[in-house]
């Protein structure tokens, strides 16, 4: 085996992982919610890649790779700085909830039909009213199309834990969006109820 | 929530698996049930589609992102930077 020089791992870097760069800063804007940090927060991520890139195994998942390296980054650095009190998330569910959030999250094809007249940015908007870990778990999940052992790499938790976030979120995220619609006008018929 | 209709495998349950299911997570036994759930309880197939329309919007509109170009160029040049610094 030979040994890659540092021009040649630079190279293969530039080649690598810099097609994520649109992903990556995408990620980071949903994260901290304003582009000034996202931009430092995309510039750590990449440079703290290229500083681990020697301990990155070539052939592994290297989308996952990075983007476990933002998320960290994001939680050691902007959640502190953004001086937002800390969100628990209260991970796990009873059985008891998730039989509601089978019962309760279905929407009806009317309701779905009156969040779709709802702006880009009031469901932008939605999305980042969620607290972190379900923002997080929600974007990685719905917006990037990471599986559930993935997303568990990347937030460093147990898978469950990733189901319970996302159950949440997603509940969280349309009981919003709900409202949005519900403050516009575009109040879908309740059938049953 | 239920349509009224017996079902080899009942409404609450099926909505119980939703998301594993919409999100390709589900094991091969249980799709199996959901599929054939969905295609005869006209409901719970409204309830995922209608979940999936969502989902979808929700995709689109939180993808778009361009990273700065002289955010990308001080990137590049940052690493370029380290890589002469020792």
């Amino acid at each position: 085996m030979t040994i890659e020089t540092k021009d040649e791992m630079a190279a293969r870097f530039e080649r690598d992982v810099m097609p994520f760069l649109d992903s990556l800063y995408g990620a980071a804007l949903r994260m901290t919610r304003n582009p000034a940090d996202a931009e430092d927060l995309v510039q750590e991520t990449t440079l703290k890649a290229f500083s681990a890139f020697d301990s990155f195994t070539e052939g592994t998942n290297l989308r996952a790779w990075l983007f476990r390296i933002l998320t960290n980054s994001y939680i050691n650095q902007y959640r502190k700085k953004q001086r937002q009190p800390f969100q628990t998330s209260a991970d796990e569910l009873t059985d008891g909830e998730l039989n509601e959030v089978g019962e309760h999250l279905g929407l009806r094809s009317a309701e779905a039909e009156a969040l779709d007249h709802l702006a880009d940015a009031e469901i932008v908007d939605a999305l980042a009213a969620l607290p972190d870990d379900f923002r997080m778990a929600v974007y990685l999940a719905d917006v990037e199309g990471f599986a559930y052992k993935e997303i568990a790499e990347i937030m460093d938790t147990p898978v469950g834990t990733v189901m319970s976030r996302l159950s949440r979120g997603r509940k969280l995220l349309r009981e919003l969006l709900r409202e949005y619609a519900a403050e516009r006008g575009f109040v879908a018929q309740e059938v049953g109820s | 929530m239920s349509c009224g209709n017996h079902h080899d495998v009942p409404c609450v349950e099926v909505l119980a698996l939703m998301w594993v299911y919409i999100d390709g997570e589900i094991d091969d036994g249980h799709r199996v049930e959901v599929t054939v759930h969905l295609q005869e309880c006209p409901p719970c197939a409204e309830h995922f589609t209608a979940e999936q329309i969502v989902q979808a919007r929700i995709r689109r509109c939180c993808t778009e992102a361009a990273t700065p170009e002289d955010v990308r160029a001080r990137i590049v040049s940052q690493i370029q930077a380290s890589l002469h610094s020792n």
